[in-house]
């Protein structure tokens, strides 16, 4: 029977060895966490932040402006990580004109300077043809394409003539660059995950979800058996 | 004994329904576009508006500004159509949660109308009516503030404010470019 004990006893030790270590040391770390500061600093290893789902970001759309990237996420405009105005509507296009950034929405044109700042919406009422559809150049002169036909204006842009016009450089979708949607990402979900987070859910489990935490039960379960072989090794020694 | 009360239930059940049904049309109906820009444009300059123009939000004139709306106003310019000594302002504030958009006429210095072009709050639309917009009408600026107090409306205290300080700031954007 004690050789019985002793043969469960060396072997569960040897398989949770590992895990008793994983434990303690996550264990001590966790009682330090003020003195390691680990609630003020940041991972943000990709394959980590993938992990706990805020390794990306989605935009409706992005387009390019002038070293810029414009993206849209709901309402909510941004020039890089950086908010800047809401707008309702989709944006459909942006152009770069001397030093404005123009992007155009079904019924609006949104201004912004060559700094990202904003400007104003101009609408029907400031003389902006509806229903448009994309914003383009034509020898550095915007164009809109609406509903109702091409339209030229200048960099005043409240007065637009009907034209037609071959060879316009439209706006077109692109992708994120990574710089911006890393920074985006940021803006979204913080610097990254705390060490305190994941030294957290080391401890409990949590870093694989359910399974990890009925698997720490085990671990904690295989304790409570191999505590108590030893506690009756120990007895029968002393007897 | 037991039928008719039964009956009574689904009665009053039917009823508490349709109670439901009508506050949410009603809190529905309270958003939407009134007048588009355009029309009010067209209204306000008898059909022949004037080509817009710009004033710069930017600094003696955008601290004033803040001041009045008590935050900064969203934009580095705003426009204006002016004729003679009139001029029309279309100018957003938000109510409690969401932007509402005024029409503000400056004629001579004073209110000559104000509208409430797009509501898009739940509830607060009151402030639409020509019995509420008509106490505006022939204020003046006194030391950046409205020279008259306005009659506030009860659950709609947020939207009566927005309307307050779009027309204070409409007569001091009009006082600014009085001068051109």
């Amino acid at each position: 029977m004690n050789r019985k004990m002793r043969v469960l006893h060396r072997t569960m030790g040897a398989v949770i060895a590992i895990f008793v270590l994983l434990l303690a040391v996550t264990g001590v770390m966790l009682n330090h966490t003020s003195d390691f500061e680990l609630d003020k600093r940041y991972l943000t290893w990709d394959w980590l932040l993938s992990h706990y789902g805020v390794g990306t970001v989605e935009p409706d759309v992005v387009y390019l402006l002038d070293q810029s990237a414009i993206s849209q996420f709901g309402s909510q405009v941004f020039i890089d990580a950086s908010p800047v105005v809401n707008s309702q509507t989709a944006i459909l296009g942006g152009v770069v004109i001397d030093n404005l950034m123009v992007l155009a929405t079904e019924s609006e044109l949104l201004l912004f300077t060559h700094e990202g700042e904003f400007i104003e919406k101009m609408s029907a009422s400031a003389g902006v043809p509806p229903l448009i559809q994309n914003i383009g150049l034509f020898h550095g002169e915007p164009v809109l394409q609406t509903r109702n036909g091409m339209w030229r204006s200048d960099f005043l842009l409240d007065q637009w003539e009907a034209i037609s016009l071959q060879g316009v450089g439209w706006s077109q979708p692109e992708p994120m660059p990574d710089n911006v949607e890393k920074a985006l990402a940021e803006y979204f979900h913080g610097r990254g995950i705390s060490i305190e987070r994941f030294v957290l859910d080391l401890h409990n489990g949590r870093i694989l979800g359910n399974v990890g935490v009925w698997f720490i039960d085990i671990i904690a379960g295989l304790l409570i058996v191999i505590s108590l072989t030893g506690i009756w090794m120990w007895l029968r020694r002393v007897s | 004994m037991a039928r008719l009360s039964q009956q009574y239930r689904v009665k009053q059940s039917l009823r508490l329904l349709g109670i439901a049904l009508l506050m949410i049309a009603f809190s529905v109906s309270a958003r939407g576009v009134y007048q588009s820009d355009e029309a009010f444009l067209n209204e306000a300059f008898n059909n022949e508006v004037p080509r817009s123009k710009v004033v710069w939000n930017k600094g003696e004139l955008r601290q004033a500004i803040s001041t009045i709306l008590g935050h900064d106003y969203a934009g580095l310019r705003i426009r204006y159509w002016k004729d003679n000594n009139r001029s029309s302002w279309i100018l957003e504030e938000i109510g409690k949660e969401k932007p509402i958009t005024f029409g503000v006429i400056i004629s001579d210095g004073k209110v000559e109308q104000v509208k409430v072009l797009a509501f898009r709050e739940s509830r607060g639309d009151e402030i639409r009516h020509p019995a509420f917009t008509r106490q505006f009408e022939q204020a003046e600026l006194e030391s950046n503030q409205l020279n008259r107090q306005v009659d506030g409306i009860s659950g709609a205290t947020m939207s009566v404010r927005a309307m307050t300080v779009v027309v204070t700031l409409a007569l001091y954007l009009a006082e600014s470019i009085s001068t051109e």
